[in-house]
């Protein structure tokens, strides 16, 4: 029976040994576990609450979990020192060896950044975005604290098969990043769940002109899509990348000719318009056209979707020798400590600063209401991930979600508008 | 205390709509600790809930409930909710209620008979839920051996402990 690659993925970690099909309920052997912020929950407090009278009693395999304390580093609070500092000692007392303590970042880039998850693994973190290392062809499953503690107590999880959506996107890489429009607009039009529950399979004759930056922020993004899976073809873009940052084996998980898709969808990114996620849903889409005009105090770029390289990049391209508008505040969070030494080496940290940019610590705070605040009737135009009511802060904010050159343009003009009018989008 | 799928319940019906983050259910950012949070849960939506939900209440969801970041629903429990039904919810959400054993039900059609306010009969034992306004009813799918034992057990992490307590003392 030919297979997708969710199918072949569930089916090479089935612990019964059996190949399964869509639909079926397995138990499954785990490569790696992403543990961040909330280690101390899995780690601790649901174990104490579960009955383990001294916490967890051990973890399954100490090389295959990966503790990052992201969200919480720096801290914000007196509570997070605390619960950090209660997250080392459980680390050192169980034996863990790789954490990644005293360096801000988003977990799921600090995993790419260090070749800690590979193509054909499968590897679960208690974040929703875990689903973006399927940008590298490995099996990203997002999970809970509780399903973490199952998970560090034995290497292996239920889960059910699931069905498989083929997303085929055609056309040529333009001159500035297009994921992000990409998802938005499918979010859009099919609506904010359409691969609920689903394994997208990305296909097309974009794919191998997308770089990894752009299929991190299309897989990581597939939750907002409801998707379990996000999973990109291993090439040579997938080779080169982890190369050269792992020696580890591996083996990628590639679908079968005849595998059978629930649902194929198809894309011609040349023919997109600029998109817009205006408040406070993921698939309330329009056209840039319809909201120019706009006012906005705050633009942001970041977060596990769209704070790598190739996203401050294109802001430090439009913002080159110009300023950001008066009354706009312009934040910037690189993804990592290794994104953000890669765009001063490239001297975009200076040029963004010249422009009159705010650069912050890398990290998830951006996203959430930690860092950049909103008041009550502002506007934000951000690269975010979610625009939900209440997500900068203020319940009588609007945030409008968007592309990093939307983003850049919009700080640039202080409303937002179609990028083209500021940029020569090619 | 955990929830027990053998138990029919009936009670009050809150409705809402499509894709209700989980951000409104758990604002967790803004209102740290569960006694503040019982305040504040569904707000974004419906401002009285917090202050007029009362336990035996259960909540009725569109397409798409617990969409957003992974977060337990344990608030909702807190103020009272004996059992969510959606017509579908996110797959986050879903795990995570199974794994924090709240009853959570996917029920297509569950919108079309029963109104805001309306009495609900949620009988997962008989794997049927009902409107006893109408008479209409949707029937509930049963879940996989696995996840009635995940919830007999009180959770997965409970699960877990029963797992690892057995096997140590088999070793």
């Amino acid at each position: 029976m030919p297979q997708t690659i969710a199918e072949k993925l569930f089916s090479r970690h089935n612990l019964a040994g059996t190949q399964v099909a869509a639909g079926d309920i397995l138990e499954a052997r785990i490569d790696g576990a992403m543990v961040h912020y909330h280690a101390n929950e899995p780690m601790h407090d649901l174990a104490l609450q579960a009955g383990f009278k001294d916490g967890l009693p051990r973890v399954w395999d100490r090389d295959r979990v990966f503790v990052l304390l992201d969200h919480h580093q720096p801290t914000l609070s007196q509570k997070q020192a605390d619960e950090n500092a209660l997250v080392r000692r459980e680390v050192d007392r169980l034996g863990i060896r790789c954490f990644h303590d005293s360096e801000p970042g988003i977990a799921h880039q600090m995993m790419a950044d260090y070749g800690l998850m590979r193509p054909g693994e499968l590897v679960v973190g208690n974040d929703s975005h875990t689903i973006s290392y399927g940008a590298v062809n490995c099996g990203g499953i997002g999970i809970t604290r509780a399903d973490m503690l199952y998970v560090l107590l034995f290497g292996e999880l239920w889960f059910q098969v699931p069905q498989s959506i083929k997303i085929v996107l055609n056309g040529r890489q333009p001159n500035y990043p297009i994921a992000k429009d990409i998802v938005l607009y499918l979010a859009g039009k099919y609506g904010d769940d359409f691969a609920g529950n689903m394994s997208i399979e990305y296909a097309g004759s974009l794919v191998p002109q997308l770089s990894v930056d752009s299929r991190m922020c299309l897989s990581a993004h597939g939750v907002e899509i409801g998707a379990k899976l996000a999973m990109f073809p291993f090439d040579e873009t997938t080779e080169r990348f982890i190369a050269s940052r792992t020696q580890a084996p591996y083996e990628p998980v590639i679908a079968d000719p005849g595998a059978v898709y629930e649902k194929e969808i198809a894309l011609d990114v040349d023919q997109m318009p600029f998109v817009v996620a205006k408040p406070h849903q993921f698939g309330n889409v329009s056209p840039v056209a319809e909201v120019a005009g706009s006012p906005i105090q705050q633009a942001i770029i970041g977060s596990c979707a769209n704070g790598r390289f190739e996203d401050i990049e294109i802001a430090a391209r439009v913002l080159k020798g110009r300023k950001v508008a008066r009354g706009v505040r312009f934040i910037l969070s690189p993804a990592s400590q290794q994104v953000y030494l890669q765009c001063v080496k490239a001297g975009l940290v200076e040029s963004l600063l010249e422009s009159g940019a705010q650069v912050v610590t890398p990290g998830c705070g951006v996203c959430q209401p930690k860092v950049g605040f909103l008041s009550d009737g502002e506007s934000c135009i951000t690269s975010t991930t979610r625009n939900f009511k209440g997500r900068k802060g203020s319940m009588k904010a609007d945030i409008y979600l968007a592309g990093p050159l939307t983003v850049a343009a919009a700080a640039l003009a202080g409303k937002i508008v179609d990028p083209r009018e500021v940029f020569d989008a090619r | 205390m955990h929830a027990n799928l053998q138990t029919a319940v009936r009670g009050r019906v809150w409705k809402f709509g499509d894709s209700i983050e989980t951000d409104a259910i758990n604002p967790y950012y803004r209102y740290p600790t569960m006694e503040e949070l019982k305040l504040h849960t569904m707000e974004a939506y419906r401002p009285e809930f917090p202050k007029e939900v009362k336990p035996g209440d259960i909540l009725v969801a569109g397409r798409n409930f617990g969409c957003g970041s992974s977060r337990p629903g344990l608030v909702l429990r807190e103020v009272g909710i004996v059992a969510i039904i959606a017509e579908s919810v996110a797959r986050l959400f879903l795990r995570n209620s199974i794994a924090r054993a709240i009853p959570i039900f996917m029920a297509p059609g569950i919108t079309g008979i029963v109104e805001d306010g309306q009495l609900l009969e949620v009988d997962y034992p008989n794997r049927i839920v009902r409107s006893p306004a109408s008479g209409a009813s949707v029937e509930l799918r049963a879940f996989p051996p696995l996840i009635e034992e995940i919830f007999a057990a009180g959770g997965l992490p409970e699960y877990a402990f029963q797992r690892y307590t057995r096997e140590v003392r088999g070793s």
